[in-house]
């Protein structure tokens, strides 16, 4: 296997999700940050709070402008992790075909590196979140999804080894006891909700399929550059 | 007479130093993405880039889509 091929396909393929993700979410995320937005607004002015309306437009263009460039970046985050499990455990994956072994994972990751972690630490619209415990929600969050990353990881590698035949049940009976561990043993977001829990509700729905999507665009767009680039070279290999 | 014969066959192996640029691409991208408050800016900045926050508003939108603690 190639550095450069491996690289490229995985970066690539991380750039293009991401890309996607943003354009889907500018048009079925952004009018929830936006409705978020101007409710904190509102309260801040109701509350007598001096709000500069200037410098929250620039904010905004500023931060609608990255929007593309945020999601390429993200994608290109997520699709470097794809790439390295794709490349150990491809062979441990189940499907007939890259595409198929690929869209497997990235289920797997969506479930485990998403999911898993919201039904903890739930996705939030803006509004919600206090600057002063920003620090303590993200040790939360990270504590949280490295306990599920490591050990749906540790779970994986051990399947391979440990010969428990029509037991393996237990492997993901052993995920689900150490997450629910998890899941009483870590404290709460702290932060309070103070605006509608059908805006909030609304948006959690929405970013979990938005996510959804983009692990499933991953895995696609992953497996056929595998089999155009990687593949392709591993059996020119092969004949020689 | 028997005779031994050796086949050597090439197994396609993981680039070790693709993995460690893919990590290194992960670890610093993640942090930009989701967790930066103006710490990678200060490092030119100063603590004016704790205030501004450029990479967290650039992000911001980005964030809260995908379930990352923000305020």
């Amino acid at each position: 296997m190639n550095s450069i091929n491996l690289l490229a396909v995985t970066i690539f393929s991380g750039a293009i999700a991401g890309t996607i993700l943003a354009i889907i979410n500018l048009g079925l995320v952004e009018p929830y940050i936006d409705s978020a937005i101007a409710l904190e607004t509102q309260r801040k002015i109701s509350s007598g709070e001096n709000v500069d309306m200037a410098e929250l437009v620039h904010y905004r263009i500023w931060q609608k402008g990255g929007a593309i460039a945020a999601g390429a970046v993200y994608g290109i985050s997520l699709g470097a992790l794809f790439g390295i499990v794709f490349a150990y455990g491809r062979k441990a994956l189940p499907g007939d075909s890259n595409k198929q072994k690929a869209l497997f994972l990235a289920g797997i990751l969506w479930f485990v590196l998403y999911l898993m972690v919201a039904i903890k630490y739930p996705a939030n619209p803006p509004a919600v979140g206090d600057p002063e415990t920003i620090y303590y929600r993200q040790s939360l969050y990270v504590g949280y999804l490295a306990i599920s990353g490591f050990t749906a990881l540790g779970l994986a590698l051990a399947w391979k080894r440990v010969q428990l035949g029509s037991k393996k049940i237990l492997f993901p009976l052993i995920y689900a006891a150490i997450m629910i561990v998890a899941y009483v043993a870590l404290p709460p977001n702290p932060d309070k909700i103070g605006i509608s829990m059908d805006l909030i509700h609304t948006f959690r729905v929405v970013t979990a399929l938005t996510i959804g999507l983009f692990w499933g665009i991953l895995g696609i767009v992953f497996g056929s550059l595998w089999d155009r680039f990687i593949s392709r070279e591993e059996q020119k290999y092969a004949t020689v | 007479m028997s005779t031994i014969r050796q086949i050597a066959k090439e197994v396609p192996r993981v680039p070790r130093i693709a993995v460690g640029i893919l990590v290194a691409i992960l670890l610093f991208t993640m942090f930009m993405v989701g967790f930066d408050q103006g710490h990678l800016f200060s490092i030119v900045q100063g603590q004016p880039a704790f205030d501004n926050m450029w990479m967290h508003e650039f992000y911001h939108d980005m964030r809260h889509a995908s379930g990352f603690p923000c305020h």
